[in-house]
């Protein structure tokens, strides 16, 4: 019974780290990130909480995909200054619309709830002081983009 | 006897004769689980359903009208939503443009927005020295709050636009 209980933890463990990130940390990676173009504003984006950390849904920035929401993890995106809406699709959606200044810095934290049959990740805006000392501890992830599909070759059409 | 006993199984709809009376296969009855999904199916929606109420409009930016004030005191609000937001005291509050519901005030002292299902980042929008409701910059709309809330401003007289005061 003790050994299984001892299996039991160590899986949990596993499972538990297999879920966070892995990259560098916020305050060792943050200075080699590209400097602030004067023409646009950055938003990072942040998830502290490692609760639910096998749900990591994609998010998107105006509908373009930019990261995954992994625990204790954390990238960013630069656009130029405008409306923005941040979304995580879990069994719903959650938005948080937003506006970007030139030379802006925005933190966003991606916090959880209770789900029905999993737990919802919902955007949250947070103030500048309560992001920069937040985001310290997490770890730079990089999204890649899902290889897009091959475009269908109509008959008789010759590939350039 | 046997008869009486046979009778019984078949009015129970019992499939096996033989061990009469029978074990009850299923410890719901179908009506009871028809109910019960559609119970965990409404809880599923309810999820969704905190919607912050919105009307479209239209903001004008009056640049003649410009004028700022400092909060003079801590303000709670309790949103039609149920969630609860602080304007924080001492913040300064620009004024940015009108709509048919009141003055639009934007500050770069607080990150501010309101809730329901959704969050949206958010102007306040004063009349009469109440606070009205909500300008959403990002959807163009107003949100009205169902109980007008009194501020106690302070007019600043270095009026100084959003813009010229810089980003956060």
């Amino acid at each position: 019974m003790k050994r299984f209980a001892w299996v039991a933890s160590l899986l949990v463990v596993c499972f538990w780290v297999a879920g966070c990130a892995s990259g560098p940390k916020f305050a060792d990676i943050s200075s080699s990130f590209q400097t602030l173009q004067p023409n646009q504003g950055r938003i990072y984006i942040y998830r502290t909480a490692v609760l639910g950390a096998a749900i990591q849904p994609e998010v998107s920035l105006n509908g373009e995909v930019i990261g995954k929401a992994v625990p204790e993890g954390f990238f960013y995106a630069d656009r130029m200054p405008g409306n923005y809406e941040i979304l995580t699709s879990t069994e719903v959606d959650r938005k948080l619309s937003l506006t970007l200044n030139s030379g802006q810095v925005r933190y966003v934290r991606l916090d959880i709830s209770i789900g029905f049959f999993v737990g919802h990740v919902y955007p949250v805006l947070v103030e500048d002081e309560i992001g920069k000392k937040e985001i310290q501890e997490c770890k730079y992830v990089t999204y890649e983009k899902p290889p897009a599909e091959p475009q269908k070759k109509e008959p008789g059409e010759t590939i350039k | 006897m046997q008869s009486t006993h046979l009778q019984h199984a078949i009015r129970e709809g019992c499939p096996n004769m033989a061990t009469f009376p029978c074990e009850k296969r299923s410890l719901l009855k179908p009506g009871a689980g028809i109910l019960l999904l559609m119970i965990l199916l409404l809880n599923g929606c309810a999820f969704d359903v905190i919607r912050v109420r919105q009307e479209p409009c239209k903001m004008e930016k009056d640049e003649a009208a410009s004028r700022s004030f400092r909060l003079g005191k801590k303000t709670e609000i309790t949103l039609d939503t149920g969630y609860t937001r602080t304007l924080k005291e001492g913040a300064r509050w620009d004024f940015v443009g009108v709509i048919p519901q009141g003055d639009v005030f934007k500050t770069s002292d607080q990150v501010f927005t309101i809730e329901g299902s959704n969050i949206f980042e958010a102007y306040i929008v004063v009349s009469s020295g109440k606070l009205v409701g909500f300008y959403l910059p990002v959807e163009n709309s107003f949100s009205p709050l169902s109980e007008p809330l009194p501020l106690e401003m302070n007019e600043l007289n270095d009026v100084q636009s959003v813009d010229e005061r810089g980003s956060r």
